[in-house]
């Protein structure tokens, strides 16, 4: 009994524990790389030299180098992955979108019996490791894979289709694994949806696809929104997909931050890179999320 | 609607082929007795015995489910406490910067994730000796840092729809705040945990790259074996250990299904 | 519940001990190549020596070289392949000198081998030369006969360089390295120009005979044309000599009817060397020492040769290879092709910087 006097409220160690978590293993590592973008390369273990250059007579001599930031906003090969991230990231959302949405309304649509299986099917895959899966796509979209085998075999093509190591592949890749994410938060709003709504609109004489584009489509934004970021945002720094699916010529944000860090060993280039992009995603995120729960408060 | 339902269930069926012929492909050629994709040769159960005896991918697969078990857990735990800070306390000190710390993770690239804490761990080693050297603890530090973040988004959304009065009425009734929570809060919002430990245990098991960072000597996890065998070339193994992951699953499925099936009866039974 | 969750929060601090624990047995860390040893080599080294050897792998110098640079990287004993990599750690700081007192075998080296590192590693005082090897052609014997007839001789950079051979191969597919240092070189050779300049003209003109048969290219990758050459997906693969050796064997083992060979160009290829290097906070230096000694024996680098089927640079060694290992010329190459190969210069850090970010543009087509 006497200890819990010693013990802060339990209030505050419920703000407290995740706070410092997150500040020890999230902040402070950050902090880090935005010292290191600060810094130039060179050969030493650890490849950058110490932003503090000398302590001398009590005069501490701090040298910033803005340089990195400088080249990434100058040469044309950053844009360029910047460019290749965004176009992979929004076709593939579109995409996502295009299969999910129709996928979701359905299953809203279904007997409340089957609805809970058929999400469970939904997702069931993403429960099995993901590498393994793409593997998988890679033995069926290759030269000598089951889908060119197929279509050869059926006689509807002479030459095998090259897909592998090319943006579809990557596009395929990427909604294969992201689909989930776009089919759950849409499920989540279209469950919610007011069928009187459309009974009211049908009374009326709305027609169907006008019942949808006027009411059931504004009504599931929030889900739309939700599971486009969910998408739009990660894709936007993949990496593991377009290596494994992708060509030379599919140059994307995570991969030009592993060749800066890894072949180039350029760490505060690398470092650099990773801020600028940081502060790019997290910025729309975080006001998306805030007027989210803004309108989910005021609605409640 | 009626019209319109041979279209929906043709883009279901559509989506579903798309989510399952890769599965399927897997589970197929994991029986064929030759080693390539292209060629059947015959039923064989040989890559089984071969996964069997391969030592690395084993305990690579084995150290990946427990640095899972272990990240989802400890990411279940922090993402509530953040939730319930964020839902329930208006104002505190540090809010702002809690809610940037806890949805950041989700925007932050993998590959800062994964070289950032490997700077930072190199330097805690450096100054107080903790963590020695990289392995199963950095990883799960890793992964539970990253995977926190969405159990934050999972728990807070369902606490935000909460019903206060019965947490409201309990207080009323003169019982202490911890107590509501562990008697009323918890089993309400129970199904959001779990599907949050559920997800942080996937995110763990699938991480490459952050892995690959924070990673040392004797701490090789499943997806780096997997990803050096895809470049250098698969074995039917793989195949092997992937459809054993997906029976594994599915049994786990159908048995939370039937579990929740009695509970759903029995309820109804209560009910009349 | 809560029980649950106080015991979760024993249990870290349990691991981190347990952590502990087991390397307080003697321990070795060793990182290196995958399918870089035989199969039974550390079973013999644990046996014979009674330390436990933890193998982790890795599939290139870069991972390596970044954990190597991040610091306390926990390994004993890596494999670096000498030239860019262990010469500009050498000059980092990064490897601790040999106590060559602990290596008796030391002996069983050939003297020509250690004489080309001392160039950079003075006195031998770093490095032990493992294997050795060049980089060439690996290509799929039968169908390229197919396309280019047979009078085309197969030991040249034209079947990568060459505007007009690169164009019939296409289809069939044709696979350059994902090393900037290795195909620029490759180009320069084909070229006939000095393959010692990485200035930025001469880098530029690599470059552009690079991106004149760029369109060609189905992929850039240092490992993948194995599995893709033995199993017919591939043609043309510019690659190591022992993987594409490897990747003939294992068509072999197959019986899919692909036959793989290896050439080592007219014009010139690079020769290179994976060496053992001990990292300077290695935790267990003297357990690496007993390896390296180890992997001196003839009797166990013998029997890795044959399973790698690259060369190594134990002369007392050669008579234990299996005989048609020794006897093929593309693991131990003749002594006219020998007088060709190239040696590669480290670069400085501005030229590898440059040649990096020119590399990215020449893959990506701009």
């Amino acid at each position: 009994m006497k200890l819990k006097q010693y013990l802060p409220p339990a209030r505050n160690l419920i703000i407290a524990v995740p706070w410092f978590w997150l500040a020890l293993f999230f902040l402070l590592p950050f902090l880090f790389v935005l010292k290191i973008s600060l810094s130039e390369p060179i050969l030493a273990q650890p490849p950058y030299l110490d932003l503090i250059r000398e302590i001398e007579d009590g005069f501490v001599t701090i040298v910033v180098n803005f340089s990195n930031y400088q080249l990434l906003l100058e040469d044309s090969l950053y844009l360029s992955a910047l460019l290749g991230s965004l176009k992979v990231a929004t076709v593939s959302t579109l995409l996502c979108l295009l299969i999910g949405y129709p996928m979701a309304y359905a299953i809203a649509r279904s007997p409340s019996h089957w609805r809970l299986p058929l999400l469970m099917l939904i997702i069931l895959p993403f429960w099995t490791s993901f590498l393994i899966r793409i593997y998988a796509w890679i033995g069926i979209l290759k030269g000598n894979g089951l889908l060119n085998n197929l279509l050869m075999g059926l006689g509807l093509i002479d030459s095998p289709l090259e897909i592998m190591h090319t943006p579809l592949a990557v596009y395929i890749g990427v909604v294969y694994n992201y689909l989930p994410f776009v089919v759950l938060p849409l499920y989540a709003t279209l469950i919610r949806l007011d069928l009187t709504l459309l009974e009211a609109a049908a009374d009326l004489g709305c027609r169907p696809w006008k019942q949808f584009l006027l009411i059931t489509l504004p009504l599931s934004m929030p889900g739309v929104l939700a599971g486009a970021m969910l998408v739009f945002i990660p894709v936007m720094g993949e990496f593991v997909i377009p290596d494994l699916l992708g060509g030379p010529d599919t140059l994307m944000l995570g991969k030009l931050m592993w060749i800066e860090f890894f072949n180039n060993k350029d760490w505060p280039l690398a470092s650099s890179l990773a801020a600028l992009l940081l502060v790019a995603l997290i910025l729309p995120f975080v006001l998306l999320r805030h007027f989210e729960r803004r309108a989910e408060e005021a609605a409640a | 609607m009626n019209r319109r339902l041979p279209l929906l269930i043709t883009i279901l069926l559509f989506g579903y082929a798309f989510l399952y012929i890769p599965i399927v492909s897997l589970i197929v050629y994991s029986f064929n007795e030759s080693r390539l994709v292209t060629v059947w040769g015959g039923f064989s159960t040989k890559w089984y015995g071969e996964l069997l005896n391969n030592g690395p991918l084993l305990s690579a697969a084995w150290l990946s489910v427990r640095i899972a078990a272990l990240t989802a857990t400890l990411a279940v735990i922090l993402g509530t406490l953040a939730a319930l800070a964020l839902v329930r306390f208006r104002r505190f000190r540090g809010r702002g910067s809690l809610e940037v710390m806890v949805t950041a993770p989700l925007v932050m690239p993998e590959v800062i994730i994964g070289l950032s804490l490997l700077l930072l761990f190199v330097a805690m080693e450096t100054v107080i000796g903790w963590p020695a050297g990289r392995g199963m603890t950095t990883i799960v530090i890793a992964h539970t840092t990253f995977a926190m973040a969405y159990v934050t988004v999972v728990v807070q959304s369902r606490l935000a729809h909460m019903d206060l009065s019965l947490e409201e009425a309990a207080l009323d009734l003169g019982a202490r705040p911890i107590k509501v929570f562990f008697a009323i809060t918890l089993p309400i919002i129970a199904p959001s945990l779990i599907a949050g430990w559920l997800l942080a245990f996937t995110l763990s098991l699938d991480d490459l790259v952050v892995a690959s960072f924070v990673s040392g000597p004797g701490s090789t996890t499943l997806p780096m074996v997997v990803y050096s065998s895809v470049r250098l070339g698969v074995s039917p193994e793989i195949n092997a250990l992937a459809t054993i992951i997906v029976g594994l699953v599915t049994l786990a499925v159908l048995i939370a299904g039937w579990v929740l099936w009695r509970q759903e009866k029995r309820n109804q039974l209560d009910a009349h | 519940m809560k029980k649950m969750f106080n015991g979760i929060k024993y249990l870290l601090p349990a691991l981190m001990l347990s952590g502990a624990a087991a390397s307080s047995a003697e321990e070795l860390h060793v990182y290196n190549w995958s399918d870089y040893i035989a199969e039974d080599t550390i079973a013999q080294f644990e046996q014979q020596t009674g330390i436990k050897v933890v193998y982790d792998v890795y599939d290139s110098n870069e991972v390596l070289e970044a954990k190597l640079l991040a610091g306390r990287s926990g390994y004993d004993l890596a494999f670096p392949t000498a030239r860019p990599f262990a010469d500009r750690h050498i000059k980092a700081g990064l490897y601790q000198p040999l106590d060559k007192s602990k290596l008796s075998n030391l002996g069983n080296l050939d003297p020509v081998i250690m004489a080309s590192l001392a160039d950079i590693d003075a006195d031998n005082k770093h490095l032990v030369p493992y294997m050795w090897g060049t980089t060439g052609i690996g290509y799929n014997v039968n169908k390229v006969r197919e396309i280019l007839g047979d009078d085309m001789p197969l030991d040249t950079w034209r079947l990568v360089f060459d505007p007009e051979i690169v164009a019939k191969l296409a289809e069939c597919g044709v696979s350059l390295m994902d090393d900037p240092t290795e195909v620029f070189v490759a180009a320069r050779a084909y070229k006939g120009l000095p393959t010692d300049d990485f200035s930025k003209s001469a880098i530029n003109e690599a470059a552009d005979t690079i991106s004149a048969i760029r369109p060609h290219i189905r992929y850039f990758h240092s490992s993948q044309y194995i599995n893709d050459l033995a199993n017919g997906d591939l043609c043309v693969a510019h690659g190591y000599s022992g993987d594409v050796l490897q990747a003939r064997d294992r068509a072999a083992e197959a019986g899919n009817g692909v036959e793989v060979a290896y050439a080592v160009p007219s014009e010139g290829a690079v020769v290179w060397t994976d060496v053992m290097v001990v990292p300077a906070d290695a935790p267990n230096p003297a357990a690496a020492h007993q390896f390296i000694d180890f992997l001196l024996k003839p009797e166990v680098i013998a029997p890795i040769t044959n399973y790698v089927a690259y060369a190594n640079a134990n002369t007392a060694a050669t008579d234990l290879v299996d005989e048609e290992i020794r006897n093929d010329a593309g693991i131990y190459p003749p002594e006219q092709t020998r007088e060709k190969l190239i040696v590669l210069k480290t670069p400085s850090e501005r030229e590898m910087r440059d040649m990096n970010r020119t590399w990215t543009r020449v893959k990506t087509g701009q």
